[in-house]
């Protein structure tokens, strides 16, 4: 374990991988607390990079924890978004690490809608530079295919390479690198079941703390 | 985004109303945008020397001639639906009818040019080059009288853009430098130039060769993206 995620101040934010107890608002939160660093987790469900820049109402709920308290989740839609300076400015973070790619991946749809995803990405990531803080962003797992979702392994992977060159500033974390296509089983193609979540977080746990010292903020 | 969501979307685009960036002005949308059928995105761009006006069934926008507000930004639309209505430039006016691809950006350029006075040039990409470390360069030419444009770069005059037609626009990544472009339609030796200044990692820009009356125009400007709201 690297010592210099020990005292920072985590913001995690995300999609739905972060709006139920026993997904990573669970097990990523209190991985990176067993690290010794403070952390505030908020996720919105169905929500793009977008919708943490420009104001609108999450569609199917939303959850915060801060530090060692439990998940507060609330599940009605129509309540208005979180957004990024907002929330930095309450959190005042030492990093920001943001997992999100399955609302945005366009599954279902025949082409890979780049420049969509490309523009928010950018405005969420502009954002969190504009605050001064490093950033790092979490790509999603393998999932399983032939469900409602239309979730694909090709797609996955597509988005994957994508949000690598995409999401600068930050550092890319690469999820599909946890795990074999199918390993982690999902409950309904799209999100995994605990044991998934919890090797999940450990790994993104992990690489963060493999990369902490690449994490300095700008002068 | 959810199917629930999209739905919502579909519905609530009809009704939205926005401020664009480019005039600071309330004015109504051209067209409804983006998921759950994907999306593509148009702008509009007035490379004529006074003001143009579009309308479309759903709004009528003002595009002023000055270099700072004569590019508009990308705007979201919903691709496979024709995009109709008229532009206008004095007196003489054009009809609209596009129909976008998913993920295609189209740029629809108004020049004071052809025997009407007015000409619509509608230039088409599917880029893929987005890339938060690179930035994106794309040469625009509508000069009929530059044959072949070329972006080129530095005191030697490197080509970064070679040969784009009449009509036609070249598309390079470039790595964010502070370098002198000009565009040259034959000579590199005579070429005008484009001023862009330091670019930026991530940033997409656009050059327009225009005809001003016998030595080509060039307007250059960062290009802006337009987020989709439901």
């Amino acid at each position: 374990m690297n010592a210099l995620l020990a005292g920072l101040t985590v913001l995690v934010i995300g999609d739905s991988h972060m709006v139920t107890r026993d997904y990573l608002i669970t097990h990523l939160h209190d991985d990176l607390l067993a690290q010794g660093a403070q952390v505030d987790t908020f996720g919105m469900c169905g929500a793009n990079a977008g919708d943490w820049v420009y104001p609108t109402t999450v569609s199917c709920g939303k959850a915060e924890r801060i530090g060692k308290a439990g998940p507060q989740i609330n599940r009605a839609p129509g309540s208005p978004t979180y957004q990024i300076d907002a929330v930095i400015d309450r959190v005042h973070p030492n990093l920001v690490v943001i997992e999100m790619g399955d609302t945005m991946a366009g599954y279902g749809q025949a082409s890979f809608p780049q420049g969509w995803i490309y523009q928010q990405v950018h405005a969420l990531t502009g954002r969190i530079a504009a605050h001064n803080v490093p950033c790092v962003w979490v790509g999603p797992p393998w999932g399983s295919e032939g469900s409602s979702y239309h979730k694909t392994f090709a797609r996955v992977k597509e988005m994957s390479e994508f949000l690598a060159t995409a999401v600068a500033p930050c550092r890319f974390i690469d999820s599909t690198q946890f795990s074999k296509q199918g390993e982690w089983p999902t409950i309904d193609g799209q999100h995994l079941t605990a044991s998934g979540y919890k090797a999940w977080g450990a790994d993104i746990a992990a690489a963060l703390d493999k990369i902490a010292p690449e994490l300095a903020p700008k002068p | 985004m959810t199917p629930a969501r999209f739905a919502a979307a579909a519905v609530l685009a009809v009704l939205a109303v926005w401020t664009p960036r480019a005039t600071g002005a309330a004015e109504g949308r051209l067209y409804p945008s983006g998921p759950p059928n994907g999306v593509a995105y148009l702008r509009f761009v007035n490379m004529a020397p006074q003001e143009v006006t579009i309308v479309s069934p759903a709004a009528k926008i003002t595009i002023p001639a000055d270099d700072a507000h004569r590019v508009r930004a990308f705007d979201p639309v919903t691709p496979g639906v024709a995009l109709t209505g008229s532009a206008q430039l004095g007196k003489a006016s054009a009809a609209i009818d596009v129909k976008l691809a998913a993920n295609e950006f189209v740029t629809v350029a108004v020049s004071a040019d052809g025997p009407d006075g007015m000409k619509l040039t509608v230039f088409r990409e599917v880029p893929a080059d987005f890339n938060a470390q690179k930035s994106s360069l794309g040469l625009f030419n509508l000069d009929k009288d530059c044959g072949q444009a070329q972006l080129v770069a530095g005191d030697n005059r490197q080509s970064v853009i070679p040969d784009v037609a009449p009509g036609g626009v070249g598309r390079r990544s470039v790595n964010p430098v502070n370098v002198e472009l000009a565009v040259a339609c034959a000579d590199p030796a005579k070429a005008a130039p484009a001023r862009l200044g330091q670019l930026t990692a991530g940033d997409r820009y656009s050059i327009f060769v225009v005809d001003a009356g016998g030595a080509p125009q060039i307007v250059a400007q960062r290009d802006e993206q337009a987020p989709f709201r439901p």
